[in-house]
């Protein structure tokens, strides 16, 4: 084998990393406000009209979902792309050109996304608020990471794709797709010549427009939060552990498994139809024999630390991966029992829903971006990283945030939903809506304690990063499995 | 098969997308004929009204309200009728929401009245105390932008068909009227004047004698026309 | 309107079944080719855990067509 004397490229990863401790902070420091303002109204005007409560919950959502997970998606993309494709991109003056391309417009496209909901253009739709010049923006962006994946692939040593590969491309079809067909919409201004020239009307209306977007939402969920994510944790976790994945043959069946369950299993569609009753039966049957290969992720990951559970207790990024693993795990339980028809009836517009969210994205997305720019990190620089008592600390701190505001929010849901049924002896509906907000007080309170645990923790992310960068000892070598941290 | 496309990742990603999007294709486009039809009654927007609409949206007063009332007692018994999917036949985006941290709205115009509203909206905790909902002070100031407005109204008249200018109902009348941007103007500031003096704030009154209207007088046109 | 309802019904169904076959087929032949010593899953593993540009590919690709891509993408 002729060895090359270049190395992997890591400029764009790091760019992308940076965005995502940046937009991370911003994010949740955000949604930290959002959730003080819950439990404390007068918090809405600290400046004025720009920090209403409404205004800065979209800034919040897009923030942390486009801004934090996608450049850690990207930064991620960037570095076990070249990895397991065994190939630099310094080898390819173009596809550098694209990464670095790819940055700048995201960046500024982010930056004025960002500003336009600050200044009230919206179009309301969740995940999806942009106006229309910005959605040609993210789709330029999306088609340059398009060039940046397959012209990669196009360049492999490696001639099979490692499994993160699969999920990475899945990533890039599917948000593609729900994407352009959620956003679907007319400026109003190229057809009439007046008015606001940014503003649009959606091509769907009423019932179908929401069932396009909850078709976009659900599954944007699949493909921001749940499908790259697994990418990273099959790379990261083996490579830091030093242990191969459990069973790679599981890894592909679930795949594949998660492909069918999250678009299609949904099934809730059958109950309302006029099919006889033992075909919607064999539906559900089917369904549900689906579901499993899906599951097999969560344990593959947990079953590769069979028998290295020693490690658990060594190393930091070993827990942050462990315990986001755990939460896929939970919420991935949560989600099928909210949609349990009876249920739903009782958690749907409560906070019950956030609070099932944030297991997901709190635990899951966060701690495995976390853990796996502090695995790049001493890869980036040469250096250890700074400080594994701090990174022990933040990894401490920031779990006990994510259960305060799980736990919290469990409580609020469920006490929310059942005041809003519960009716007196007469059958007269026992309380008015404003007793049911302001029972809320103490749960959003400690939410928002629990948020902020977890900001505070990211900030002690950044720190321990930027010392990595700069003032960290330095090591010869890239380091190959466990990361090298200094006490 | 398998083995090959493991290997191909160009085939591999058709494979993977034919996956998904078939999923969305049988999931979707069946209910789509299902569901756009108008029930009887519905009329679209007048431009009052959907200035005021557009105010909801750039406000997102859907991050906290929802506008589906589901066929539940409790729900209906708080209230109203349950939400029928053809009453948001002319909704464009539509504002169902996700989360209710305030009560659902979709019916808020049979009992809740303008200078209710007027007053709720400059402090809600004045009204209803222990309200977390904020204040939006700044809708009593910015005048409402009647040409984007207007320019929404003949987009889906044109794109879209949506009736205005025509006689709905078939009792020979025009039902909701558009006409040129001046018509359509002069018809809301009447409308307009109407909620103004009901909310009885002299200044309201006065700014929409001026010819401008102000975001609040077209919400609340919006709010009352939730029914 | 009913009769697109029934199609979407058995239409959901039939591919459902469709997609389970598939999945399960996917199981036998990943343990079959396995067994019959065609391919060795396991081994991939080891692109995550063996990642140095110098180190040896699992799967090595024909350097002709990579040169080729190659080529073409650094003008
Ligand atoms: C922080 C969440 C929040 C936001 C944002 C919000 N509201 Fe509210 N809203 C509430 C709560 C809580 C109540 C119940 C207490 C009250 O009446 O003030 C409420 C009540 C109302 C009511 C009274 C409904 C009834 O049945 O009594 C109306 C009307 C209303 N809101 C309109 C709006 C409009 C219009 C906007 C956007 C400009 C808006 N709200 C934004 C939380 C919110
Ligand atoms: C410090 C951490 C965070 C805090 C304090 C926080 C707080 C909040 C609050 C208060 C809301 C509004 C809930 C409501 O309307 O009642 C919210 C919504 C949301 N947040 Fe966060 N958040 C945090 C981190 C994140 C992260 C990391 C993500 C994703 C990566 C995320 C994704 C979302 C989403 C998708 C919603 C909308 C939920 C829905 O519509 O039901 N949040 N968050």
């Amino acid at each position: 084998m002729q060895s090359p004397a270049i190395e992997y490229d890591y400029t764009v990863a790091k760019w992308f990393s940076y965005l995502a401790i940046l937009f991370g902070i911003l994010g949740m420091g955000v949604g930290v406000l959002i959730a003080f303002q819950l439990a404390f109204p007068d918090l809405n005007y600290i400046f004025g009209q720009y920090s209403l409560f409404s205004r800065l919950r979209p800034i919040h959502t897009n923030t942390v979902a486009f801004g934090f997970t996608l450049s850690g998606i990207f930064a991620t993309w960037y570095y076990v792309g070249q990895r397991v494709l065994k190939v630099s991109m310094k080898e390819s003056k173009f596809l550098m050109t694209v990464g670095k391309l790819h940055f700048w417009l995201y960046f500024i496209g982010a930056l004025l996304a960002v500003a336009s909901l600050l200044v009230r253009y919206t179009t309301s739709k969740e995940y999806a608020q942009f106006e229309w010049p910005f959605d040609i923006v993210v789709v330029i962006v999306w088609v340059l990471w398009g060039i940046s994946i397959f012209g990669l692939i196009g360049i492999r040593r490696e001639k099979s794709l490692y499994i993160s590969l699969w999920y990475y491309i899945a990533t890039f079809l599917g948000v593609a797709m729900l994407y352009l067909f959620n956003n679907m919409e007319v400026p109003t201004y190229l057809i009439t010549g007046m008015g606001d020239p940014l503003h649009s009307v959606s091509m769907y209306s009423g019932s179908n427009d929401a069932l396009v977007q909850w078709w976009y939402g659900h599954n944007a969920v699949a493909f921001v939060f749940t499908v790259p994510i697994i990418a990273m944790i099959y790379y990261y976790l083996p490579k830091e552990s030093g242990q191969p994945v459990y069973s790679y043959k599981l890894s592909l069946l679930s795949f594949w498994g998660l492909m069918f369950v999250y678009l299609w299993a949904g099934g809730h569609h059958l109950i309302y139809s006029t099919v006889p009753d033992w075909m919607q039966t064999m539906g559900s049957i089917f369904s549900i024999i689906l579901i499993l290969p899906s599951w097999g992720s969560a344990l593959n990951m947990l079953l590769t630390m069979k028998g290295e559970w020693g490690q658990l207790k060594e190393n930091p990024l070993i827990k942050f991966m462990v315990l986001a693993s755990t939460f896929y795990m939970l919420s991935t339980l949560e989600g099928p029992i909210q949609s349990i028809k009876s249920v739903n009836a009782l958690a749907h517009f409560t906070d019950w829903i956030p609070g099932h969210v944030h297991d997901g994205t709190l635990g899951w997305v966060g701690f495995m971006i976390i853990a796996a720019l502090m695995h790049m990190a001493p890869r980036f620089y040469k250096r250890e990283i700074y400080s594994k008592k701090l990174l022990e600390a933040q990894f401490w701190l920031q779990t006990t945030g994510i259960v305060l505001y799980f736990s919290s929010m469990w409580i609020a849901g469920i006490t929310q939903g059942m005041m809003w049924r519960a009716v007196d002896q007469y059958g007269n509906l026992a309380y008015s809506f404003i007793d049911t907000v302001t029972v809320l007080h103490p749960y959003y309170t400690l939410r928002a304690i629990g948020g902020l645990f977890y900001l505070v923790g990211l900030f002690m992310w950044a720190y321990n990063f930027f010392k990595t960068m700069t003032a960290s000892r330095a090591i010869e070598r890239e380091p190959q499995f466990a990361s090298p941290m200094a006490a | 098969m398998f083995g090959w496309l493991e290997r191909n990742p160009f085939f591999f990603a058709v494979g993977v997308f034919i996956v998904i999007a078939f999923a969305g294709l049988i999931e979707i486009v069946p209910d789509f004929a299902q569901a756009s039809r108008p029930v009887a009654g519905t009329k679209p927007y007048s431009l009052l009204r959907l200035a005021g609409r557009q105010v909801y949206i750039k406000d997102s007063c859907n991050a906290c309200h929802s506008q589906l009332i589901r066929p539940f007692k409790s729900e209906t018994d708080r209230y109203g009728n349950y939400s029928l999917s053809g009453e948001y036949a002319y909704d464009r985006p539509f504002l169902w929401g996700s989360k209710r941290t305030g009560p659902d709205l979709h019916r808020v115009g049979n009992y809740r009245t303008s200078d209710w509203h007027a007053n709720h909206m400059w402090d809600p905790t004045s009204v209803v105390p222990g309200s977390i909902m904020p204040a939006y002070k700044h809708m009593f100031t910015n005048v409402a932008d009647l040409e984007t407005a207007y320019a929404e109204a003949l987009t889906v008249k044109k794109v879209f068909n949506v009736p205005y200018d025509k006689d709905i109902d078939g009792d020979g009348k025009v039902d909701v009227p558009l006409g040129s941007f001046e018509q359509a103007k002069k018809q809301a500031l009447a409308e307009a004047l109407k909620i103004a003096k009901e909310t009885k704030r002299e200044d309201l009154v006065k700014m929409v004698e001026s010819g401008k209207i102000p975001e609040i007088v077209a919400l609340i046109a919006y709010l009352n026309g939730l029914k | 309107m009913e009769d697109i309802r029934f199609i979407q019904g058995v239409a959901y169904i039939i591919f459902t079944i469709f997609l389970t076959l598939i999945l399960y087929g996917y199981i036998i032949h990943l343990y079959r080719s396995e067994k019959k010593g065609e391919r060795d899953y396991e081994k991939y593993a080891k692109m995550a855990l063996d990642d140095e540009l110098d180190s040896p590919p699992v799967d090595k690709r024909d350097e002709k067509e990579r040169e080729k891509k190659l080529k073409r993408s650094s003008e």
